[in-house]
């Protein structure tokens, strides 16, 4: 899997669907440098990732995340991106992925939608 | 929903005297400008009442290198996307009144301040910040079934410092829904300075019933403030919200109801004793 992963700097690792390590425990749910199982959804008219599950730092927060969907679907800097969890509301920005998880995540993964327009608001 | 009316008009009339001055290697006038003195609401953003601000010291900066507006504190750059109030008692809760704020038009700090192009930033700040809440408390159904105008008048009730305004429509999110007598979960932040906030899921009630208290919230998520083994905070930490020390043992449900700010969270704010 890790062979097929794009170079970029510091990029998301790739996940399978059975790696448990986002499985939620008590003994791991304080420390962050716990990965997070992440599924990017594109909307509107955003382009599709080829692969939508990465394994994340749980400590990076949600503007490294639309950093990194912009150079994947290879925004122009000038384009904005938002991002929005439950289809619901925009996190912000300073936000961790693992604070969105504990509070949002479900089975055991967090799904982020993200557009290139306002979309929930 | 919120009965103690009294205590959530206390709350909205918050305010904190603060003495804005200009950086002071950005002067460019012969003349040092006169610092700038604002009463401010606790429960508003730093962004959101500075315009006088920005005119006053405009007349002093250079017009080649401005960049967008953004204020310190005693070398902490201030996100302006959390409350006035929050950041006051995150980092000058220590200081002497008026707390003495740096103004600034250059080097914006990118990495640790978002940028804020306007009001409507802030007003879509908000009210994403509101439906995240919501969310939690009765999953998104009282926001969902609200109309656009409610939402605008939440919005033109704080930044308009209209109680009244803010609260006809506010209390409805702080109802509950259906025969549940709580909110599912407790919408609330905990901030330390230096570190990442705590965010996570916490029921107003345990298994048995019975409510949660501000002394149970912080014993899950903050057990390093009290001192071991016991139920008492530290005599090295204060647990501050809305600028007071509540008693740990109020339910963490009514802390909700009626000190939480403007977005609908409840900002736990924990400061080492100096």
């Amino acid at each position: 899997m890790v062979e097929t992963q794009r170079k970029m700097s510091e990029p998301p690792q790739p996940t399978d669907s059975h790696n448990a390590q986002a499985q939620k425990s008590e003994v791991s749910k304080k420390s962050l440098k716990k990965k997070v199982e992440v599924l990017l959804k594109a909307a509107g008219d955003a382009p599709i990732m080829m692969r939508k599950k990465w394994q994340v730092d749980g400590s990076k927060q949600v503007a490294y995340i639309i950093e990194f969907i912009k150079k994947y679907i290879k925004c122009e800097p000038q384009d904005s991106l938002f991002v929005y969890v439950g289809q619901c509301f925009a996190p912000t920005p300073d936000q961790t992925l693992q604070n969105l998880y504990d509070c949002f995540g479900a089975d055991g993964k967090l799904v982020l939608h993200y557009c290139k327009t306002q979309a929930w608001g | 929903m919120a009965e103690d009316r009294e205590v959530l008009r206390y709350i909205w009339d918050g305010r904190l005297p603060v003495c804005f001055n200009l950086s002071s290697d950005e002067v460019v006038t012969v003349e040092q400008p006169d610092p700038y003195y604002l009463l401010v609401p606790r429960l508003s953003y730093l962004t959101l009442v500075t315009d006088k601000v920005q005119r006053h010291f405009q007349r002093a900066i250079s017009n080649e290198s401005v960049d967008e507006m953004w204020f310190e504190y005693d070398g902490q750059p201030l996100k302006w996307h959390y409350p006035i109030g929050v950041l006051f008692d995150l980092h000058g809760s220590s200081a002497s009144l008026p707390w003495n704020l740096t103004v600034h038009f250059q080097r914006f700090p990118e990495s640790e301040v978002m940028r804020c192009p306007g009001k409507e930033a802030i007003e879509a700040h908000f009210m994403s910040a509101v439906k995240e809440a919501d969310n939690l408390k009765h999953r998104s159904q009282v926001i969902n079934a609200m109309q656009k105008k409610d939402h605008k008048q939440l919005w033109l009730g704080l930044s308009n410092d209209k109680f009244e305004q803010f609260w006809a429509v506010n209390r409805r999110l702080m109802e509950r829904t259906g025969d549940d007598p709580y909110f599912k979960f407790i919408p609330f932040r905990i901030f330390q300075s230096d570190k990442q906030f705590i965010q996570e899921l916490f029921r107003p009630v345990n298994e048995n019933g019975e409510q949660h208290t501000l002394g149970d919230l912080l014993h899950e998520f903050v057990p390093e403030v009290f001192t071991s083994g016991s139920t008492v905070i530290d005599n090295e930490w204060r647990v501050v919200i809305q600028g007071i020390e509540p008693p740990l043992e109020t339910p963490i449900h009514w802390i909700s109801e009626h000190f939480s700010h403007p977005d609908n969270f409840l900002y736990v704010v924990i400061v080492r004793v100096v």
